[in-house]
């Protein structure tokens, strides 16, 4: 059982995503984007290249700058959202990185950069990112806190 | 009454035999055109992720000059046929139409297509209180009609621009079958619940980039920045409030498809402004003149109820709809100007107050 926050919980996320095809049709696809998350103090950065995760890694802080776009949220919103996405399977309507996005007065996506085109990729890949989170509902977790 | 049976082959019909015969006749091969190529033992090999549009770009098939100077249908890298009578293109300096990013964003918008007839939970939409379900129809019914105008804005277009720049014309042909997706997505939401489609928009805007007679650039800022950033950013408060699963997926699609737009039109404005001068100049007036017609068109009050509705789950609560209306067009203004401050576009003259005023709001 990984722990959430962690390397590892991204890695058994990433096994599901990319050995998933039905991640690939439907509006998903070839993705490339350096994602950051920040959970709480948790910094960690997520490579998407072609039709796969390649890459999860726990980063510090300032690592987040190279990312094209940053997830944020406190600790206790991520465990909501991924208990929610265990729960139904998926994230329910309330649950979505896009009504996250939009229902939190600081939002979730941002950047360091500013850099409208790279920003933008949060919007161009969204169901991939939403396809990614979803696929954590196959994996266990155990919640640091 | 001359019977068929009994006339003979005369001259004639044995010249037209000798003929026939003749064609029959395989003619001497004389395999000139093999040696007609300005490159030749090109081997692009597929890299990881295949054989992609812009690995294509070697030596001088990849040699995108500034005019295209060809009249003719002649792809870039072939040896063009002396004397074929020009067709003429409008569009042939690269400033009028270049991103750097098409090639990657043509393959983009084949890999991750979707199919609205079999990638929507059709089976997850139930019946809805009558107002919520006149209200969602309504804001199908003005969807679909902006979705038309993308599909006729970029065909129109995609016809004038020289076939040297392919890569330009392949990416656009990805937007125009977009469009139709989105017009067939909204038309089977509308008709699928007991409801219908509702009322013709004002079509003001749809009017301007049809009618955009400046260029391509303008047809670009006006279709995909002033109105595209609209539409997605109501795409997005859509799959925020939407009833059923496949409203939801709709909107989540949808919107992808119209941040592609986006980074495609991000990509060419950035282009035009960095290679023609004051081309920041002339955004920043026709933004001016767009933004008026925007204002014209948001006092039709048809679209906004509607919202409101959908929003607030019903009439009841379209006053809390409301004001989700008004943060929807806060975050759509915001991000309007944030596009065209990155893209060295200023906007502080003459912003209508109209628009301005939903930031104060907010």
């Amino acid at each position: 059982m990984a722990r959430f926050p962690s390397t590892e919980w991204f890695d058994d996320v990433r096994k599901v995503f990319n050995t998933d095809e039905s991640y690939q049709g439907g509006g998903g696809g070839a993705c490339n984007a350096l994602m950051g998350v920040k959970i709480g103090a948790h910094s960690f950065l997520i490579t998407f290249e072609g039709a796969e995760c390649s890459a999860a890694a726990q980063v510090q802080e300032s690592d987040l700058e190279a990312a094209d776009f940053i997830l944020e949220m406190a600790y206790s919103d991520w465990r909501d959202m991924v208990e929610n996405i265990a729960q139904n399977g998926r994230a329910d309507l309330h649950h979505t990185l896009n009504t996250l996005d939009l229902g939190r007065p600081e939002g979730l996506s941002h950047s360091a950069h500013g850099d409208q085109y790279r920003e933008d990729l949060f919007f161009r890949y969204n169901q991939t990112m939403q396809y990614f989170f979803d696929a954590s509902a196959r994996v266990k977790t155990q919640f640091a806190e | 009454m001359t019977d068929k049976n009994d006339s003979k082959p005369g001259p004639d019909s044995v010249a037209r035999i000798d003929a026939n015969a003749d064609m029959a006749q395989p003619a001497q091969p004389n395999l000139k055109w093999m040696g007609k190529s300005h490159q030749w033992g090109t081997r692009v090999k597929p890299g990881k992720h295949g054989l992609r549009l812009g690995d294509l770009n070697v030596g001088i098939y990849g040699e995108v000059p500034p005019v295209w100077t060809d009249q003719t249908r002649a792809p870039r890298g072939a040896v063009a046929r002396r004397g074929v009578p020009p067709l003429g293109y409008a569009i042939r300096d690269k400033v009028d139409l270049w991103a750097d990013s098409a090639a990657d964003m043509y393959e983009e918008a084949i890999q991750r297509r979707w199919a609205p007839a079999t990638s929507v939970p059709w089976d997850t939409i139930a019946p809805l209180p009558d107002d919520v379900e006149r209200a969602i129809c309504q804001v199908c019914t003005e969807l679909s009609q902006y979705a038309n105008a993308d599909v006729e804005s970029v065909t129109h277009w995609q016809a004038q621009m020289a076939y040297g720049y392919h890569e330009i014309k392949q990416f656009l042909a990805t937007v125009s079958f977009d469009g139709a997706r989105h017009m067939e997505v909204f038309r089977k939401r509308a008709l699928c619940n007991g409801g219908g489609l509702g009322l013709e928009g004002p079509g003001e805007v749809n009017r301007m980039i049809l009618e955009s007679r400046g260029g391509w650039t303008e047809a670009v800022l006006y279709l995909f920045v002033v109105r595209g950033l609209f539409t997605q950013t109501m795409y997005r408060y859509l799959e925020r409030y939407a009833h059923n699963d496949a409203e939801r997926t709709i909107f989540a699609h949808c919107l992808e498809d119209k941040a592609r737009h986006l980074t495609y039109a991000i990509d060419h404005l950035r282009y035009a402004i960095n290679h023609q001068d004051d081309q920041n100049l002339i955004l920043q007036q026709l933004c001016m003149i767009g933004e008026r017609v925007l204002v014209r068109e948001l006092k039709d009050g048809v679209l906004r109820e509607a919202l409101a509705i959908v929003f607030g789950n019903g009439i009841s609560g379209a006053q809390a709809g409301l004001q989700i209306h008004g943060r929807m067009m806060a975050d759509y203004i915001k991000r309007y100007l944030a596009t065209l401050k990155w893209l060295g576009v200023e906007r502080r003259t003459l912003f209508p107050e109209e628009l301005s005023a939903y930031l104060k709001v907010s």
